[in-house]
């Protein structure tokens, strides 16, 4: 079975990420990981940090004192996505507007706050106001209440293809009626027991500890971030003034096993894409998984953009990242086909049309 | 005329509840009147309430490289429950998809350690294994996993509106032809934190609750799953499987007003009522029963029955309503899939449940509060309505059999 989506455009984009808020596309440019101060570490340790600002001073009148930063992000993310996208909310029916959210751990810090107050002072005794803030679709809920966004507000998430889950989620919605534009975020934040548990797991790169390159060592830096993008309905993005339109997104297809490459291929249904974005695992790309099946699929000739070693850190949520790092850098238009695989745990691709911006 | 590929169906039902395993099991249960809701002591220290358990859960075999937790053992459970109420063996859901919410994942396998010196805790023997669990998109895993499903896999998590949502998007994903049956549904266990967090809110009754009631004092916890089988009409048709019920129309919206409250008005559940009414092709003269939300909280209620008020508005008589968070408190992400299996249940057996302790309803004159007996009827159209922390809103409804 093939889901051909009606094509959805991807209009705005925004992100708060390791080379800070911004609206729009991510300017190519070196990035290396930081070194952690927010909490004390056994040595050096490093990671893809985003640097501190002000939420406030980005998108005025924006209160997150209370916040786990994720939330905080995504509301930020949000508005430079919104921007971008040259849309005023004033002059759109809010409740057809719709949120998608994905993350894979969510408000972690504050349910780390949430714990720390129920071991200072007992479980009868946690924090009130931090409570509803630990809740994973807590990020699309303020999303939607300082937007006043009344459409359907949903929090998905998957081991690895979180955001290609989000992006497809979205699509539906909007073919089938449900809304007529979406928000789509996905993002993660770094806190002291995600990364601790990654250090203990010994998933790390050698990068993380030492700030000599060492290549090809192995390993994943972890980042953090949230990615947001605007997509409408085709009909609605190609008609509105001033609408600016990245990529459509034609179809779209994830399972959890079978066989890739023939699913992938019925999915193109005769389309051959001229470039194949991976994302996904985090092995080296010559020898990665996803670009055997993108060789498979698309021949030695296709032009394959490898994973943003970044946007790997972010596991299943980095896929927008990817696809922003993408259409930043893309060498070519047409049709492309964004492209993860996570071992047993199957594949993601999707059939995007890169426009002229 | 019934268009058999946009036509989606139920065809197996599977539950986990506190009343046991099986959906008939909880319907004998809930007839009988028997209440589930019972003092609790032991969910952490100093803890005096009311919740309801499930005793007795069949656990999965665990070895050295997995390990599940709670939320993943009641949604493998349900989803179990579910496939062998198809009468169909394993094989035939190798393609299928699984669409699970939660909002508790794996927090039934951490402790305040991992927040006071996490590189400790994670030293611990075992609790890399245990931390695994925790992201909320591994119950969806561990189902899939489990039965070696390898179609697309999804976790939701909205709240007290996940249960919900996951059968809403499920039935999207189907009409997209993501997959040619869906496993959707949602699992939630009692843990110590979510037990504190809505003790701290002081939104939790220490009796059993009485939804709809003046004098309403706030919720029960409870736990559970329940998973739908969900598949296309044609789908059906092929594999010649016995439809249980159709679900009709699915509807999402939020609120856009408060981080726990609902919008006092109850605006943006009437909005997801009516688009639900509208994708079913209904009118609200033909719904004859909602199974509410109805959580006993002061708010929520006086904000649903508002909502029922303005979405119901021009019905020739009231519109019944019963709230069954009354016989097994508050499931969480577990309770929108619970209460659509409790919503079917009602389509198949014309059997309507009344709200327990409902002695002095909410003055609400559009509404016909179900309370006492068991009323039975016809029951062709039943919805299922909820609602969750950050505004929103998810509504189901479920019909008889294909027109």
């Amino acid at each position: 079975m093939t889901p051909n989506l009606a094509p959805v455009i991807i209009t705005g984009v925004g992100s708060v990420s390791p080379y800070g808020p911004l609206a729009g596309l991510i300017p190519q440019s070196p990035l290396e990981p930081t070194t952690i101060t927010a909490w004390t570490t056994a040595g050096l340790r490093r990671a893809f940090l985003v640097p501190a600002f002000r939420p406030a001073s980005v998108v005025p009148g924006l209160k997150t004192r209370r916040l786990d930063r994720l939330s905080a992000w995504a509301l930020v993310a949000s508005a430079l996505a919104i921007k971008d996208a040259g849309i005023d909310l004033n002059q759109v029916d809010r409740s057809r507007v719709a949120v998608i959210f994905a993350t894979a751990f969510g408000c972690v810090e504050l349910t780390e706050a949430f714990y720390l107050s129920a071991a200072a002072n007992g479980w009868n005794g946690t924090d009130p106001s931090t409570f509803p803030e630990t809740l994973p679709s807590t990020p699309a809920s303020h999303v939607s209440l300082f937007h006043g966004l009344r459409g359907p507000n949903v929090t998905v998430s998957n081991k690895d293809f979180a955001g290609e889950n989000a992006l497809m989620q979205a699509a539906s919605l909007l073919r089938h009626g449900q809304a007529d534009l979406a928000i789509v975020l996905a993002g993660d934040t770094l806190s002291q027991s995600l990364y601790s548990w990654y250090d203990v797991a010994a998933v790390l790169s050698p990068a993380c500890y030492n700030s000599d390159p060492v290549p090809e060592a192995g390993g994943f830096i972890p980042s953090e971030g949230v990615a947001a993008l605007v997509m409408e309905s085709s009909g609605r993005g190609d008609i509105r003034s001033g609408a600016r339109s990245y990529a459509r997104l034609c179809s779209g297809r994830w399972a959890a096993g079978g066989q890739p490459a023939e699913m992938i291929r019925q999915m193109l249904d005769g389309s051959v894409p001229s470039l194949t974005v991976c994302s996904g695992n985090g092995a080296p790309c010559a020898t990665s998984p996803t670009t055997a099946l993108a060789r498979e699929i698309s021949g030695d000739g296709a032009v394959i953009i490898s994973p943003q070693t970044f946007a790997l850190g972010l596991a299943g949520t980095g896929a927008l990242f990817h696809l922003i790092l993408a259409l930043s850098s893309r060498p070519v238009h047409g049709q492309a086909l964004f492209l993860a695989t996570a071992g047993h745990s199957g594949f993601a691709a999707l059939l995007l049309e890169l426009l002229a911006i | 005329m019934t268009d058999i590929h946009k036509t989606i169906v139920v065809t197996g039902v599977g539950v986990v509840s506190p009343y046991g395993v099986g959906l008939d099991c909880m319907q004998a249960g809930m007839l009988s009147g028997k209440c589930c809701l019972a003092p609790t002591k032991d969910l952490y220290p100093g803890f005096e309430g009311t919740t309801a358990q499930v005793r007795g859960l069949p656990l999965l075999a665990e070895d050295s490289s997995s390990r599940y937790s709670r939320t993943d053992q009641l949604a493998t459970a349900a989803a179990q429950d579910a496939m062998a109420h198809t009468g169909r063996d394993g094989s035939a859901f190798r393609e299928s998809g699984v669409v699970i919410a939660n909002t508790v994942g794996g927090l039934t396998e951490i402790d305040t350690g991992i927040a006071k010196d996490p590189a400790a805790w994670f030293r611990r023997p075992g609790n890399l294994l245990r931390v695994a669990s925790y992201p909320f998109a591994h119950v969806a895993d561990a189902v899939g996993e489990h039965f070696g499903i390898r179609g697309p896999r999804c976790a939701i998590s909205v709240a007290c509106a996940s249960g919900a949502t996951a059968i809403a998007l499920a039935a999207n994903m189907l009409l997209d032809g993501a997959a040619p049956i869906i496993l959707a549904g949602g699992s939630d266990p009692l843990c110590p934190f979510t037990l504190s967090g809505f003790n701290s809110l002081r939104a939790l009754d220490p009796n059993p609750c009485s939804p709809f009631d003046q004098n309403r004092k706030g919720l029960n916890l409870g736990e559970g799953s329940a998973i739908l089988v969900l598949e296309t009409l044609a789908g059906a048709t092929a594999r010649n499987a016995n439809v249980m019920a159709v679900l009709r129309g699915w509807a999402m919206t939020n609120d856009a007003f408060h981080t726990t409250a609902p919008q006092e008005q109850g605006i943006g559940l009437a909005d997801c009522i009516r688009l639900s009414m509208e994708m079913a092709e209904v009118s609200g003269d033909e719904i004859e029963y909602v199974n509410a939300h109805g959580t006993g909280t002061p708010l929520n209620d006086i904000a649903e029955a508002t909502a029922y008020e303005t979405a119901f508005r021009g019905r020739k008589h009231p519109i019944p309503v019963s709230s069954t968070k009354s016989y097994f408190g508050h499931c969480l992400g577990a309770a929108g899939a619970l209460e659509a299996a409790i919503t079917i249940m009602a389509v198949r057996s014309g059997a309507l449940l009344p709200t327990l302790r409902l002695v002095d309803p909410i003055e609400s004159p559009g509404v016909d509060w179900l309370r006492g007996e068991v009323k039975r009827q016809p029951l062709p159209l039943a919805m299922s309505v909820s609602s969750g922390f950050g505004g929103s809103n998810a509504v189901l409804i479920f019909g008889s059999g294909p027109s």
